[in-house]
């Protein structure tokens, strides 16, 4: 599944939006945002994270994995996570992200 | 051309996907996603092992986009609907790709995959089995893809759209911010290139916005219409996405989709690069 492809087979390989975000092992010189989208508890499986900048134009987007998490390798600065799901779910959460560190966001929806 | 000719929704997948000569196709980069559960009747096609060079950087040549054609079941005269993740990119790459080898009739999936799961529409595992055909291809036809040495000679010359996030186009970011940033080649643009992100022609649904929306967005990112028009990104889908909306739902005549993207571009030796948000 694309939640175990290896890093770098993700960069050298192409472009696309492995579900759950590329894998990582720690965030070396990465600015990295990642977390979780719960309902009622469980993991929501099917829904998309999208990152939004400070100005509120969209930068990136990934399917959630079968566990509800998402991975975003951003810049220094604050960003928005917004998540969408069946049934009109709309979900927003204010993040800052640095260089060298792993920003987790747990979202309830 | 109207959206019609090039655009189908989803009631109209639900009322035709039975149809004789209609076939459905999902593109992915990652095909775990069909395996998963895609449309019914859906045949899937690997964006890299499908349709790429496995050794040289390129296509697969003519002969071998016939073999794969052939094997999946897909005729000369079938009205091809691609769909994928991603926002389409990968779909609108192989629609591309299809009308580069000629095939007629194809259309986009408005949406893709992600509209189509945002309604809760059915999605399941059975493949299906289609009779193998034999498909014949014509030559590429270049008029709609770009080379290296065109992005250069199109410097200042032409309309260049890097279609990249605004930090990818400043150098800030090298790949989108859904993978991990380490790369080899250097960070920018190209010089005169307007930064117009793929995502500004699309609703956050998937779907495309109105043909007088995306006409006041090329129009006020400064395209000049009557110029001829190079696309780009970094390795060439998402530009496809926004090949798609200036030569398909605009009608825009020359435009290329420029498919090495910036990491040939920022990989070549001696070429002009700019950094920042300027163009």
């Amino acid at each position: 599944m694309a939640g175990s492809q290896p890093a770098e087979q993700a960069v050298s390989g192409g472009c696309g939006a492995p579900a759950g975000g590329a894998p990582v092992q720690d965030a070396g010189n990465q600015a990295i945002v990642q977390g979780k989208v719960t309902k009622d508890g469980s993991p929501v499986q099917v829904g998309y994270a999208r990152l939004l900048n400070s100005g509120g134009d969209f930068v990136a987007e990934v399917p959630l994995g079968e566990d509800g998490g998402f991975r975003f390798f951003a810049a220094p600065g604050d960003w928005t996570l917004r998540v969408l799901a069946p049934g009109g779910i709309r979900a927003d959460r204010g993040v800052s992200a640095a260089t060298g560190e792993i920003r987790e966001l747990e979202v309830a929806v | 051309m109207s959206r019609s000719d090039v655009l189908v929704d989803a009631d109209w997948v639900d009322a035709h996907r039975g149809d004789p000569g209609v076939v459905l196709v999902e593109v992915d980069e990652d095909t775990s996603a069909y395996d998963k559960g895609h449309i019914r009747g859906a045949v899937k096609l690997d964006w890299k092992a499908d349709l790429q060079d496995p050794v040289r950087r390129d296509f697969v040549d003519r002969a071998g986009f016939e073999a794969l054609l052939s094997q999946r079941g897909i005729s000369n005269d079938d009205t091809v609907i691609l769909y994928g993740g991603n926002n389409n990119w990968f779909a609108a790459y192989a629609y591309w790709y299809f009308k580069l080898y000629g095939h007629q009739n194809v259309k986009l999936l408005d949406g893709g995959r992600k509209k189509w799961e945002l309604d809760s529409r059915e999605l399941v595992t059975d493949v299906p089995r289609r009779p193998a055909t034999s498909y014949a291809a014509r030559e590429q036809d270049t008029s709609i893809r770009a080379f290296r040495d065109e992005v250069v000679a199109a410097i200042g010359a032409r309309n260049l759209i890097d279609v990249r996030s605004p930090d990818e186009f400043a150098g800030r970011l090298l790949a989108p911010a859904h993978l991990p940033q380490e790369q080899a080649q250097r960070g920018g643009h190209v010089p005169t290139a307007r930064n117009v992100p793929w995502s500004k022609a699309a609703e956050e649904d998937g779907t495309f916005k109105s043909d007088d929306a995306l006409r006041a967005l090329y129009g006020e990112a400064g395209l000049d219409f009557a110029r001829d028009t190079i696309a780009y990104c970094r390795i060439g889908e998402r530009s496809a996405h926004t090949w798609f909306v200036l030569h398909e739902l605009l009608g825009q005549p020359n435009v290329k989709n420029y498919d090495g993207s910036w990491t040939e571009y920022g990989s070549l030796v001696g070429v002009p690069i700019k950094l920042g948000d300027e163009s």
